[in-house]
């Protein structure tokens, strides 16, 4: 099975070939890889050096935290990767960003009201949680749209509290 | 003299207070919420009784419902740990009123030193130099802060007057944001602590924290135990201490002098038991009064691992009505010692806070390694109350080796289930100017980045890309198959065993 493996800007040619043995940029290299079932920690045994990691999935693909660095990773086969030139872009780019509690919490305010233009980095809500408030960002900019919270609404962890378009 | 101690708190301090008592022999009463009946203090004590609701207002706030389970128990004395009510000397008053001994000091010096603003004031009369603010004012209302606000000059901080930990506290750059920077401090210290009353402090630039471990028994003895730097903070939240501290390094004058005013600013307010003195201290070795916290710190194990002494064991001899075990004279600082607090955050995320199940924990052991912590695989980190979830503490015989054990005791470390800072605190580890001791309370917000490493420092993304296309390919692996139960338990153990295999 052939994947490209995206690693910030750098590509790589990961190719298994079975269980112990994969190819990555036309090397070959014995793995042994394993994991605690249902957690995200794994060893990998590359040509006899050890290495531990965990991995997180996120919305845009993996995270890889490795000796204190974090690598946002996407693994692509060659059918995906066709699939995503020929559209061109990102979907995730395109698509409306819902903004979700990290954590459960308290709304203390919301400084933004549906239709306005938001640039990165914006405050759109504060929510209390673990005795801190915390400010939840844009992560890019837009318009808001579809507030679904108020001040002194609490709210429960991965609940969407508005979205920006 | 008691030989019950009940714990007003909860988590690692808790768990601190409790193993103490035991090695001197004595009863403990756990207090707990409903969200923390499987916590790890509930275990550990002899008896343990319910509070409340999960909310600290309904449960570790509840005076009297703590002053009555001590009653009920017969415990003889209560220890309030830090946060909740440690610095409530109402809460102090009531206890005493009880019959029960308070393990701090008399409610008359939390009421002095708790005041920040009263604090500086005393302090300033005793001769001690303050930071410019408006202190022994009392409480101001708005149109007097805004009015004093020019004549300190910008930037400056409003911090609750009843705080600590950073909460209520806003950096102020102008008058025009102001305002706004009061209503949200009154708002987090009004939640926080019951009082939105603040003051305002001038912002020293390039400034260390340093504080001062005092020990003061019903004797009148009072003793330092050196000093802790605790300069690296973010938002005010203090996130490394070490003991020594790097800045004040071989200045043994400046560290008796300053150590001896610590000294002289518990005297005033008459202090007895365990207390920290804070100072800012400016680039020319200027030091500062900032505030007396009268109670034991998070921070305090750094003292303890360099001086040898244990200071919570020591806080109960002194509530006994005990002289101390020492005196000025045979308090020696051996070693260097640092700790990190491990915050369920994201480091990677602003550092939110992260809540969920510890679903795997794997502690750092091996020479010069102390873990004070709460939790174990299966606890719920929940929302209410604050996010550290241990303290990694090293030692080592010097600066370099501490520092270098606490790499390797962060790589060590793995939480599972919730997001936590220990990547955050190896980055920190790598830094250069950490390595060089060169930092101040703004590094972490100004000049620090989880971004790319510094130099030096190899990064392996082929490592990184290997792994992740292995576990996208075991995904895909697994959505297409069935998997057989009795294959993934065999897989376990064999992992279990090579990760244990590999701890080196």
């Amino acid at each position: 099975m052939r994947y490209i493996t995206t690693i910030g800007e750098r590509e790589y040619l990961v190719e298994i070939l079975d269980d112990r043995r994969v190819i990555v940029d036309g090397v070959e290299y014995n793995v042994d890889f394993d994991s605690v079932s249902d957690q995200p920690v794994y060893s990998l045994l590359l040509d006899g050096q050890s290495f531990e990691s965990y991995v997180y999935t996120s919305e845009v693909g993996l995270e890889v935290l490795l000796h204190g660095n974090l690598y946002p990773a996407t693994v692509e086969d060659e059918r995906e990767k066709r699939l995503r030139l020929a559209f061109g872009g990102r979907v995730a780019e395109r698509e409306e960003f819902l903004l979700r509690a990290p954590m459960p919490g308290l709304v203390v305010s919301v400084p933004v009201r549906e239709g306005q233009p938001v640039a990165k980095g914006d405050v759109l809500v504060i929510l209390e949680s673990m005795k801190m408030q915390n400010e939840l960002k844009s992560p890019r900019p837009g318009v808001v749209a579809r507030v679904r919270i108020k001040t002194g609404d609490s709210v429960e962890q991965r609940q969407t509290l508005l979205s920006v378009i | 003299m008691f030989n019950k101690v009940l714990i007003a708190n909860r988590g690692e301090i808790a768990v601190r207070i409790i193993r103490a008592c035991r090695e001197l022999g004595m009863q403990t009463v756990a207090v707990y919420s409903e969200a923390d009946r499987q916590a790890l203090h509930v275990r550990y004590a002899d008896e343990a009784y319910l509070l409340g609701p999960p909310p600290s207002r309904e449960s570790y706030l509840r005076s009297d419902k703590i002053i009555a389970i001590a009653k009920k128990s017969q415990a003889g004395a209560i220890h309030p740990g830090y946060g909740f009510l440690a610095e409530r000397a109402d809460f102090a008053e009531a206890c005493l009123e009880a019959g029960l001994a308070f393990i701090g000091p008399k409610p008359s010096s939390i009421a002095a030193m708790g005041d920040k603003a009263v604090a500086r004031a005393t302090v300033a009369r005793a001769g001690v130099q303050v930071v410019p603010g408006t202190e022994g004012e009392g409480a101001l209302r708005n149109e007097d802060l805004l009015a004093l606000a020019p004549t300190i000059g910008f930037p400056l901080l409003i911090k609750a007057t009843a705080g600590g930990g950073g909460k209520g506290m806003r950096e102020v750059n102008n008058l025009e944001e102001m305002p706004g920077l009061l209503a949200s401090a009154r708002r987090e210290a009004e939640a926080a602590f019951g009082d939105g009353n603040v003051y305002l402090e001038k912002l020293l630039e390039g400034a260390r924290h340093i504080e001062y471990q005092i020990l003061a028994d019903s004797h009148g003895n009072v003793i330092h135990l050196g000093e802790r730097e605790c300069s690296l903070q973010r938002r005010h939240q203090k996130l490394l201490e070490e003991s020594p501290s790097p800045f004040v390094g071989d200045d043994e004058e400046l560290r008796q002098r300053m150590g001896q005013v610590a000294v002289r600013a518990a005297q005033t307010v008459g202090y007895v038991n365990a207390g920290t003195i804070e100072f800012l201290v400016d680039k020319d070795k200027n030091y500062y009064f900032l505030e007396m916290n009268t109670r034991l710190q998070v921070e305090h194990p750094v003292t303890e691992m360099v001086t040898g002494v244990d200071i919570v064991k020591e806080q109960i001899r002194i509530a006994r009505g005990r002289q101390m075990r020492y005196s000025q004279e045979n308090v020696q600082i051996n070693g260097w010692a640092i700790e990190c607090r491990i915050n369920a955050e994201d480091p990677y995320n602003n550092f939110l806070p992260s809540t969920g199940r510890i679903t795997h924990s794997l502690l750092p052991t091996g020479p010069g390694v102390r873990v004070d912590t709460g939790v174990y695989p299966g606890f719920e980190i929940s929302p209410y109350y604050d996010s550290l979830i241990s303290k990694l503490i090293v030692r080592g015989e010097t600066r370099a080796e501490a520092v270098l054990r606490m790499r390797r005791a962060l790589e060590e470390y793995k939480i599972v289930g919730v997001r936590t800072n220990v990547p955050f605190h190896q980055r920190l580890m790598d830094s250069h100017r950490f390595m060089g001791g060169q930092y101040d309370t703004r590094f972490v917000e100004e000049r620090f980045s989880m971004g790319d490493p510094e130099e030096g420092k190899l990064p392996r993304p082929e490592i990184a890309a290997i792994i992740a296309t292995l576990v996208a390919h075991q995904q895909t692996q697994r959505a297409a198959h069935i998997i057989q139960r009795n294959e993934r338990d065999t897989s376990n153990w064999k992992w279990i065993s090579r990760w244990e295999r590999m701890q080196r």
